[in-house]
């Protein structure tokens, strides 16, 4: 059984539909990259599923646990949407670290706050996903002290430390640097490579091809097309998304 | 450090010293009248009081005062200016050469004896106290006041009066304020001019509600000038010059003042 | 007489600090308290806050001294401050409380409109309470942002404490015009000048340092 089910999934807002009817799986360990032009759905989809938007209809299920349905009215309390959007992690566009806490306090704030244990213990796990991120003698600065690929870099490491599920990217190379984003990506593949499981809304088509597993093709709110990565990539079989790959590579 | 403060704090002070001395330099003030002669106007300091100084309905001012300065303004050749000014800054003002004269129906009081220099009384005035009429028949002696509280200008001959009789009063910055005081309830009574009071309460004015009782004491008006300036023994000759040749019982009646006229 | 105007000055310009002491205690958190209800999606509350902010920003201070001390006698025959030193400096005080809420409620919204969305989505998807993202996340950012203008505004408070004398609560300003009238002399007025400078600049002394202590993010 896929470890994410997202069925059926409906989003407008105001007189326009964002999302017509996104259904896909995510196998436990798989990487799936969402590619498609700006204004296609991607990231209200991924908003979706960290509740930061609520879906008008579907359901989204994590390990066959419900966590999601638009047909049950019932209101969940504040308390109740903080517990199931922890399945879900979210590294941004823009990082979003909070400036006034050094790089190793951003990653320690949230299990802080969720009581995740005693002090010694949350700075170990911090130190040594910031190691992971290549930026142990990084940890004492500050965001505006670091480049945005060590920010981005810390904002991944943040996200981690609360063990997600699923960990998601909105574009995580798009506010950098062209020569910043290799160092990004270099630590995502590497997560790909340790099995993590990663749903990556990306522009970068080679990074997409040789580190996501699947590739999901989204164009106008619909999946057009998914598949094998290097399969949809290399060989599209719809003719939008052929026509969105060539545009891609002219430019 | 310590030192360092102290010698700018004085050095401020001294600084601020010599302003206001530069206004009241003697010398300057005792060639008063040749100055006003040279620069062509009397600029004259006065408040909206009626009937001493206020305005018509041409905008104009006139007024018991205001009539009397321009006599003056007349035999000393020059133009006189109407300056309205704040009356609690009215030795600023003179000091300041903002003004010339101070003729606004001016109580001689100590204070102001003390800091201008003042021409002889010309009129007489009462201090009176202003209360809502249905309290007004309880209190009709001196005796009743003592548990009110009062309203009075600060400095004013008024503020004098309560403060001789032992009143429980606060100080506000003009009798208009006063009164409104009372209007407004935040103060039981007020202690204004009895000139004033005739002008501004009773029927047909903004305090139709308010009445003046107990008479408390009686003052003259004098018109002030800078400290040791010669104009005010110009102005004092020019009074008595009015008074034979009558145009102080003229311009009295014009304004219903003449009873209050101090004969000489 | 240097020492006696200065002590008469002193127990002036206590009233005045008292003034802007107990100002700044209601009006800060009172300031907030609006400036969150302008914010508010619930129109029968920041309609009529936008309301009040716009009339009390756009008249006088001097005129809303007058009108909230003198207004209930007048307009509606009852007094309710009494007549004494106490009912005027609270008379006073509650104007400057409204007047200056008002200002600060300005600045707390733009302090909290300046702090970007996704500071608070942040705090969401790492599982943050509302109450965490504030104070953990959002606040000391705020703080930041309105501490220059907070400054001002306190500064020019000290300030305009002087206008107080229109209701004839005693102030500094009142007690050196005071020497005008006693003693024909025009110096402690100045003087009062000195008082303003120096606690002016205290304050400036000690907003520098807050500026400073923030000053380690951006």
């Amino acid at each position: 059984m896929a470890l994410l089910e997202v069925k059926n999934i409906k989003k407008s807002f105001g007189s326009t539909q964002v999302l017509h009817d996104i259904s896909f799986d995510l196998n436990k360990g798989e990487a799936i990259s969402i590619i498609g032009s700006s204004g296609s759905g991607k990231t209200t989809l991924l908003r979706c599923l960290n509740f930061l938007e609520r879906p008008d209809a579907g359901t989204i299920t994590v390990d066959g646990k419900l966590l999601f349905d638009a047909s049950d009215k019932n209101k969940f309390s504040e308390e109740e949407i903080r517990k199931r959007r922890l399945h879900f992690g979210l590294v941004f566009q823009n990082f979003n670290l909070f400036p006034q806490y050094t790089a190793l306090e951003n990653v320690m704030l949230a299990p802080k706050l969720l009581n995740e244990g005693d002090d010694a213990e949350l700075k170990a796990n911090a130190e040594k996903l910031l190691d992971q991120m290549g930026l142990s003698d990084r940890m004492g600065n500050y965001p505006h002290q670091l480049s945005g690929g060590q920010q981005q870099r810390v904002a991944i490491a943040r996200a981690l430390a609360l063990h997600p599920d699923v960990l998601c990217f909105d574009e995580p190379t798009s506010a950098l640097d062209p020569e910043l984003t290799g160092e990004v990506l270099k630590v995502i593949r590497e997560l790909a490579e340790n099995k993590t499981t990663m749903i990556i809304v990306t522009h970068e088509m080679a990074f997409a091809r040789d580190v996501a597993d699947r590739v999901i093709f989204m164009d106008g709110g619909v999946i057009v097309e998914q598949g094998d990565a290097r399969e949809v990539i290399n060989n599209p079989k719809e003719e939008r998304t052929r026509q969105f790959l060539s545009s891609y590579s002219k430019k | 450090m310590k030192t360092r403060c102290r010698k700018i704090v004085s050095l401020i002070l001294a600084g601020l010293m010599t302003l206001s001395l530069a206004g009241c330099g003697k010398q300057s003030a005792a060639k008063d009248v040749d100055y006003i002669k040279n620069k062509g106007t009397l600029v004259v300091g006065i408040t909206d009081f009626a009937p001493m100084d206020y305005k018509d309905d041409d905008g104009n001012w006139i007024g018991f005062d205001a009539d009397l300065a321009k006599k003056v303004g007349e035999d000393l050749g020059v133009k006189v200016k109407f300056e309205e000014i704040d009356w609690d800054n009215k030795i600023l003002e003179l000091n300041n050469k903002t003004i010339d004269v101070v003729w606004n129906g001016m109580t001689l009081t100590d204070e102001v004896k003390n800091s201008m220099s003042c021409t002889d009384a010309y009129c007489t005035n009462a201090q009176v106290v202003v209360l809502p009429q249905d309290k007004a028949d309880q209190y009709k002696d001196e005796d009743s006041l003592k548990n009110l509280s009062f309203a009075v200008e600060a400095g004013s001959a008024g503020e004098e009066a309560a403060k001789d009789k032992g009143l429980g009063y606060t100080s506000v910055d003009s009798q208009s304020k006063a009164l409104m005081e009372v209007a407004a309830g935040t103060s039981d009574a007020a202690i204004i001019d009895l000139i004033m009071a005739g002008a501004m309460i009773g029927e047909g004015t903004s305090y139709p509600k308010l009445t003046h009782t107990v008479e408390l004491t009686s003052e003259k008006y004098g018109i002030g000038c800078r400290k040791g300036s010669d104009l005010t023994e110009y102005i004092n000759k020019e009074i008595s010059k009015f008074y034979s040749d009558g145009t102080m019982e003229e311009i009295g009646k014009k304004y219903g003042v003449q009873e209050a006229l101090i004969k000489k | 007489m240097f020492v006696e105007v200065t002590l008469s000055l002193l127990k002036g310009f206590l009233s005045t600090v008292e003034l802007f002491a107990l100002t700044l205690l209601f009006a800060l958190p009172l300031g907030l308290l609006i400036g969150l209800g302008e914010k508010s999606k619930i129109k029968v509350i920041s309609l009529p806050l936008k309301f009040i902010i716009w009339v009390i920003r756009g008249t006088p201070l001097m005129l809303q001294l007058l009108l909230i001390f003198y207004g209930p006698g007048i307009l509606f025959g009852y007094n309710v401050w009494g007549g004494n030193s106490l009912g005027r400096f609270v008379a006073a005080l509650v104007a400057f409380v409204i007047n200056y809420s008002c200002y600060f409620a300005e600045i707390y919204r733009g302090g909290i409109q300046s702090i970007p969305v996704g500071q608070y989505e942040a705090g969401e998807v790492l599982g943050m309470t509302h109450s965490q993202i504030f104070r953990k996340v959002v606040l000391l950012q705020v703080i930041k942002k309105i501490v220059p203008p907070m400054s001002n505004e306190i500064i020019t408070l000290v300030k305009d404490t002087s206008l107080a004398r229109v209701i004839s609560s005693y102030e500094i300003i009142w007690a050196g015009e005071s020497f005008i009238k006693s003693a024909g002399i025009i110096w402690p007025l100045f003087y009062t000048g000195v008082f303003y400078l120096v606690f002016s600049g205290l304050l400036t002394l000690l907003f520098n340092y807050i500026e400073k202590r923030l000053s380690y993010f951006r």
